[in-house]
């Protein structure tokens, strides 16, 4: 399938403020009584009707906004740039004149729109439409955008065709004045969208940025056509919220008291990583992902100690000796491969650890030239080995469970009774506060001075 | 044979992709109307039948595993044009949601967009649903209702257009496209390009070069030699009239 209408973050755009902001424009150009008033543009033969003058579109701006002739002018032109009105006379040069010069409406379909932005395939059929009808005489640069279409989307050359022919016979169902209209009103959209080379191209875009904003996401799953990647982080992100909810000590507040109110610092010893006993709530993080577990020491320990039992030690040693090798000193790596090897990989090593023959043989012709990240692959390998299989058997095991049980839920500290008492600071006192005192003694000093006199 | 089958399917639901294109380019114009609406309806469910009609046939003779190589790509080929109609029905079916609710028909006020477009748009629904005249048999409030509808079956449509990448594995890159630049240059004789409005279209755009203008002059030409000759015989003939009388 070719991509479309959903760009590379898979959010669909939203409409740009500008561009409702200049349907809103149009739109009350129509009214039927204080709308802009419509001429008939003749032809050869045929009659079309609504048509307007440069002029016309000027005064009437300059009428209804109580704007000046130039403002006007300036507005007027941002709408022929931008696609909702369209030259008849000459239609390659994208701008106001005020004079007697014809325009007309461009029809909803073909406004420019941000959240539609025009296709490749789109185009390619409007080429092959003009290239019939023109019998093959297609302006220099149409004809090289052809070309760079034809081999670019080349899968879906015969739907193009098949397509442009179909959409060429359904318009000739339409009389002569309206066919001629359809033609304008292809002609002028892709001169917007795909300006000549040379002209301006109004609707460049910088580098993509996400769209937090997307209004019509909804989370209740269901036929909302707008769920799409913004909704599914949404919901990832909900997710998160709901888990920790109960971990954040902003929101639940921390036991036994948080530390920078009342400058106890049991809160911080009971969590360090020398804590003999874990609290349960750190516990309990330990069951939110495996990375967890793995990043907290205490976490570490009792993994290591459930594996022993498990006979697989190994493995969650090994992933300690390459993080090491990650994080370590770089004098040091080669020496330190080559022990991870002598005790590892090497066959009938006494820790010998079960990787798949294909990561190990990549990795033992890495060891001959040591670097950070030659145990990279490996060591994935057995994290996800773990992942899979050891994490969630520790996740139920009696060994977990017992520490849930015993793990500590600190008591709340009694709040002083007297709040404005004194407490005994263990933290040298803040600067603000000497400053603030030497203040108030110059202003006592100086205010006693001034009651003296 | 499957093969055939499926290329005709597959050209009608092109022509409806092709009608339902035109008719929702239509919405929010003048010539906009409750019969527009309605067509945009049935021409809706005509392609809708076909989508899902093309889909069956195309996933079964594509399950099967006992094809040849040449017939697999054929169908791969034929897989990717359903989806890339499939594609553009989805894009449109979404637009003439989004303008069908900016451009409500039952307001005191209409605000059509003055495009220039006045005529109906019967005959090309008409060509769609392969009928001679349409019938128009909808309520007042079909513009509601519809869009109503219209949501649901785009949510339809996505979940099949879902279904249909995770179930068929085609590399759409992979197919070669049978036509090459430039072929919908030939056959094309009932395309011609005779409009006389056409030619005062790109007057000014082909003004460096010269081939439009000497057509048009020398079409010019050629008519006035033509009431010319008339003339002239018009008087041989009153001549002869006066001098045999």
């Amino acid at each position: 399938m070719t991509i479309s209408m959903v760009n590379p973050s898979g959010n669909l755009r939203e409409q740009m403020p500008f561009l409702t902001k200049m349907e809103r424009v149009i739109v009350s150009m129509q009214d039927p009584d204080v709308g802009m008033k419509m001429r008939n543009q003749r032809l050869l033969i045929t009659v079309i009707p609504h048509a307007m003058t440069g002029s016309d579109i000027v005064s009437w701006l300059t009428q209804k906004y109580a704007i000046t002739e130039e403002e006007a002018l300036h507005i007027g032109n941002f709408l022929v740039k931008y696609g909702y009105i369209y030259p008849l006379k000459e239609p390659r040069n994208l701008c106001l004149k005020q004079d007697e010069s014809p325009y007309r409406f461009q029809t909803p379909y073909y406004w420019t729109s941000t959240r539609w932005p025009a296709s490749e395939m789109d185009y390619a059929i409007y080429l092959a439409k003009k290239n019939i009808r023109k019998q093959g005489e297609l302006i220099d640069y149409e004809k090289e955008c052809y070309n760079v279409l034809h081999k670019r989307i080349n899968h879906t050359w015969d739907f193009v065709v098949m397509q442009a022919r179909e959409q060429l016979r359904a318009s000739k169902q339409r009389r002569k004045a309206d066919r001629l209209v359809l033609e304008y009103q292809e002609q002028a959209y892709w001169l917007v969208n795909r300006p000549p080379p040379g002209a301006m191209e109004v609707l460049e875009w910088g580098p993509e940025r996400g769209s937090i904003a997307n209004p019509r996401v909804q989370l209740v799953t269901g036929h909302c056509f707008f769920l799409n990647n913004a909704c599914v982080c949404e919901c990832s992100f909900v997710k998160y919220c709901e888990q920790y909810q109960d971990h954040d000590p902003i929101m639940q507040g921390c036991l036994p008291s948080n530390p920078w109110i009342t400058d106890d610092i049991m809160y911080w010893n009971m969590n360090s990583e020398t804590a003999v006993m874990p609290t349960k709530l750190r516990v309990e993080r330990w069951s939110f992902s495996f990375m967890k577990l793995l990043n907290d020491p205490l976490g570490q320990k009792e993994f290591l100690i459930y594996l022993e039992k498990e006979f697989s030690a190994e493995n969650l040693l090994f992933w300690q000796a390459c993080e090491d090798v990650q994080h370590g000193e770089t004098s040091r790596i080669a020496d330190k491969v080559d022990e991870v090897y002598k005790q590892y990989l090497a066959p009938g090593a006494s820790n010998w650890v079960n990787i798949d023959s294909k990561t190990m043989e990549s990795t033992l012709e890495g060891i001959h030239q040591p670097n950070r990240f030659v145990l990279y692959d490996a060591q994935r390998h057995i994290y996800f080995l773990m992942k899979k299989d050891s994490y969630p058997r520790y996740l139920k095991s009696e060994q977990y469970k017992n520490l849930l049980e015993k793990a500590i839920v600190p008591q709340e500290t009694k709040k002083s009774v007297f709040p404005f008492m004194r407490r005994q600071r263990h933290s040298s006192p803040s600067p603000a506060l000497l400053t603030q005192a030497g203040d108030d003694d110059g202003k006592a000093l100086s205010s006693s001075v001034r009651l003296d006199l | 044979m499957g093969k055939e089958e499926c290329k005709t399917m597959l050209d009608a639901l092109n022509k409806v992709t092709a009608c339902y294109r035109h008719l929702v380019s239509a919405l929010g114009s003048t010539s906009d109307s409750q019969n527009l609406r309605e067509e945009l309806k049935k021409t809706r469910k005509k392609a809708q039948e076909l989508a899902v009609a093309n889909r069956t046939k195309l996933t079964a003779l594509l399950k099967d595993k006992t094809i040849s190589n040449d017939d697999r790509a054929e169908y791969e080929r034929l897989w990717v044009l359903f989806t890339s109609s499939m594609e553009i029905l989805e894009v449109d079916m979404k637009r003439s949601l989004e303008i069908g609710q900016d451009f409500p028909l039952k307001v005191p006020t209409r605000h059509f967009i003055q495009t220039g477009m006045t005529g109906s748009t019967t005959t090309v629904a008409s060509r769609a649903m392969s009928v001679q005249n349409m019938k128009y048999e909808a309520d007042a409030n079909i513009d509601l209702t519809d869009l109503r509808d219209l949501e649901a079956e785009i949510a339809q449509v996505d979940q099949m257009m879902e279904d249909m990448e995770m179930k068929v594995q085609v590399a759409p890159w992979a197919v070669e496209a049978k036509q090459e630049a430039g072929a919908e240059l030939r056959s094309t004789a009932s395309i011609g390009n005779s409009s006389v409005g056409v030619i005062s279209l790109c007057e000014e755009e082909t003004k460096e070069r010269g081939s439009w203008t000497d057509g048009e002059a020398g079409l010019m030409r050629v008519f006035a030699g033509i009431i010319f000759t008339v003339v002239l015989l018009i008087a041989g003939i009153l001549g002869y009239l006066i001098i045999n009388l």
